[in-house]
């Protein structure tokens, strides 16, 4: 199987400090990463903070570049599944909700004729049409995740979504994440969460300081990553 | 366990039932502390000698306690005290099977199945011998029966997949299990034993994806109802589209945010300009006796197209560093954050235009032909802001500190662009060289068009015009080079 999105010895690395008085010194978010994304699959990552998987999400999505490597993209429409995008307090949910539509990439028209469903799916009732900031955060983290999962693009790189509003909600909202992933969409994951990892996903990569460090089926990537870490902290 | 009194010699009719007392043999073979269990079913057929459970079960014990004699001495007793009972047959079969007489086993479980064949039990030792013996193809045909026999138990349903599973038929176990899981969805080794079925198969996928419909229930599988997405815009056409739309909304919505923030709303479009003008008609009109006859009106028509720009730069001027979480989140070219700024100034100097020709009229000044050339000087306006707040925007997040020079810069203009004096009172050596300034130049036109009541210089304004829309063009190409430098730059 082809896979959709190649990425050979890739490198980011970010300014760290540096100004016409200083000298400027670098920081290596991304070392040498390799990687194939494979049509249909849901693809973990995991790592410790600071190990660059939310610089990965943002060069697969397009974001940005690298500084070293080549990524291919075959075709594939990718974006970040962005909670919240845009969320201005002083307008209603009906607005935040088209805008935040419209900024992740579709026409107002398209995201207006999802309104509705929107509107059911977030189980605001009447606050819909009221100002954000007179929600809760629960309320609001249930409009951002009801835009998103709604009028989210086929490919979707996820990271750190899953712990949405209240109990109740969540277990909605996952099971809506679950479902997605069941359909032939190709989902790139990061959690911190291994349980959920193990659960959903197809294919783990570790990261650690900017390189892929190991790769296989999430049992045995969480279980050697869990014993190297007890094993370094003792 | 209950307790009950119990004297030998008691007529049984007097016992309380027998199966009260069940289980405190079946507490020791749960823990297969099988001769415990014998032992105590030998003890409950002295008062139940007629229950054929006590017998059965207590040869039961014996045989997975490997006392397989002291078994066949109580099933030669039941084989004569009951032998219309099933369990005559099917625990004399097994009896057989634990000492390997595979033919007498069979010959047991023929009579059985004849006798017997509403009994359970009966087809699944006669899988099981089958299968002992190697012959699947009879195992498969007694697991069928078994599962015909007694369609709404689980067991027959769930040894018959187990039997694909033993003998590595993986294919055959999926569908086995699905049939569980048709029949049985609650039960768990429909899903996980799939799951095991599955990643044998070598398809993780298809495993997790049984997994998962265990946890969340089977409509997740259904695909006739997918989570819908919207259709994914991939054309230039409709990128250009959904780009202009876009900032036209954005900026939109600002604009309802800022009124919603506010007390007086939209009255403050009308308002701001006005106190501007006010101050500077104080300050030059009356407290330095610069103004003349019609300051208030030569105030406002270079003061209005001024505020114009001076607020599309300075609301456009950092707007990619304060977008710098849209940029990393969806990706949006960072040329939509200069474009909304301007919009959205522009959009509040619409009224405020409109109200200046009203007041203008009012003020005696007729309109004519000559305010055609109204449309001309706001196009040129209009290129000039866009150039010059883009390339501003573009410079700051490479050169943060050219943020603190903006205000300084404007203020420097303002003075420099003729707002609150006329450029003809300034030494006639240096008014070309003033209306180089392409601000000042735009003030003269409208104040031609307004108060002069003349059309202004036509040929430079295309000048300007050219040149500012060639600017516009360039600083737009610029920004799509750099598409992938600004997320960069603002976070580092």
């Amino acid at each position: 199987m082809e896979p959709l999105i190649s990425l050979h010895n890739v490198g980011v690395h970010y300014k760290r400090s540096g100004n016409v008085f200083r000298r400027r010194s670098f920081f290596e978010a991304l070392k040498s990463i390799t990687l194939d994304i494979f049509p249909g699959e849901t693809l973990g990552i995991i790592g410790k903070n600071g190990a660059g998987k939310s610089t990965l999400l943002r060069l697969i999505s397009g974001v940005i570049k690298p500084d070293t490597g080549k990524i291919i993209n075959r075709g594939a429409s990718v974006s970040l599944l962005a909670l919240q995008v845009g969320f201005d307090p002083n307008l209603s949910g009906r607005d935040n909700a088209i805008l935040s539509g419209m900024l992740q990439g579709h026409s107002r028209f398209d995201v207006e004729e999802k309104l509705d469903e929107i509107h059911e799916y977030s189980e605001l009732g009447d606050f819909f049409n009221e100002p954000v900031r007179t929600y809760s955060t629960g309320m609001r983290a249930r409009l951002g995740f009801s835009v998103s999962i709604i009028i989210s693009p086929d490919i979707l790189l996820v990271d750190e979504v899953l712990s949405v509003g209240d109990l109740q909600f969540r277990q909605k909202a996952e099971r809506s994440m679950v479902r997605r992933f069941q359909s032939k969409q190709t989902v790139v994951l990061i959690s911190h969460s291994h349980h959920q990892i193990a659960r959903l996903c197809d294919r783990v990569i570790l990261l650690e300081n900017g390189t892929n460090v190991l790769e296989g089926l999430p049992r045995n990537v969480i279980d050697i990553y869990t014993k190297s870490h007890s094993a370094a902290a003792r | 366990m209950q307790q009950h009194t119990y004297h030998d010699g008691d007529p049984q009719d007097q016992l309380p039932k027998p199966d009260d007392f069940f289980s405190w043999p079946q507490d020791a073979a749960h823990k297969h502390e099988w001769k415990e269990s014998a032992s105590r079913w030998a003890v409950l057929r002295k008062a139940y000698p007629n229950h054929p459970a006590t017998w059965f079960q207590g040869a039961n014990a014996h045989m997975e306690a490997g006392e397989l004699n002291k078994a066949e001495n109580l099933l030669v007793f039941c084989r004569e005290q009951f032998p219309n009972h099933p369990n005559s047959l099917i625990f004399s079969a097994t009896l057989a099977m634990h000492r390997h007489k595979w033919d007498m086993a069979k010959k047991y479980l023929a009579v059985a199945r004849e006798r017997h064949s509403d009994n359970l039990q009966t087809w699944l030792n006669s899988a099981e011998c089958a299968e002992k013996n190697d012959n699947i193809d009879q195992a498969v045909a007694f697991y069928e029966s078994a599962c015909h026999c007694t369609p709404s138990q689980a067991t027959p349903f769930i040894q018959y997949a187990e039997l694909f599973m033993r003998t590595e038929r993986w294919e055959e176990a999926l569908i086995r299990w699905e049939i569980v899981r048709e029949h049985f969805p609650k039960i768990t080794a429909g899903f996980t034993r799939a799951a095991d079925a599955s990643l044998k198969l070598g398809r993780p996928m298809e495993a997790r994806k049984l997994l998962l419909t265990h946890q969340y229930g089977t409509d997740i599988l259904n695909t006739e109802h997918p989570p819908q997405s919207l259709p994914s815009q991939k054309n230039t056409y409709t990128d250009t589209v959904n780009f202009l739309e876009l900032i036209w909304t954005k900026a939109a919505f600002n604009l309802r945010s800022e009124v919603n923030r506010n007390y007086l709303s939209y009255g403050w479009w009308v308002l701001e300009p006005l106190l501007h003008m006010a101050v500077f008609y104080v300050v030059f009109g009356h407290l330095m006796q610069r103004g003349g006859e019609n300051f208030p009106i030569f105030l406002l028509t270079g003061l209005i197209p001024w505020m114009w720009f001076m607020k599309s730069v300075s609301s456009s001027s950092s707007s990619i560093l304060s977008g710098q979480n849209l940029m990393l989140q969806v990706g949006l070219p960072s040329s939509i954050f200069p474009l909304i700024g301007i919009l959205q100034a522009s959009m509040k100097q619409v009224p405020i235009f409109a109200l200046l020709c009203v007041f203008v009229w009012s003020q005696g000044y007729s309109p004519g032909s000559h305010w055609w050339a109204l449309i001309p000087v706001i196009i040129v306006q209009t290129l000039l802001t866009i150039s010059f707040s883009c390339t501003v925007a573009a410079i700051i997040p490479f050169a943060r500190d050219l943020t603190y020079l903006v205000p300084t810069g404007l203020t420097f203009l303002m003075f420099l662009s003729g707002i609150f004096y006329d450029y003809r009172t300034i030494s006639a050596d240096w008014q070309e060289l003033f209306l180089m300034n392409p601000i000042a130049f735009l003030l003269k036109c409208y104040r031609e068009i307004f108060i002069d009541q003349i059309v202004p210089d036509l040929h430079t304004l295309l000048l300007w015009g050219l040149g500012s829309g060639a600017a516009c063009l360039l600083i737009l190409l610029a920004y799509k080079h750099l598409r992938y430098v600004y997320p960069r730059i603002v976070m580092e």
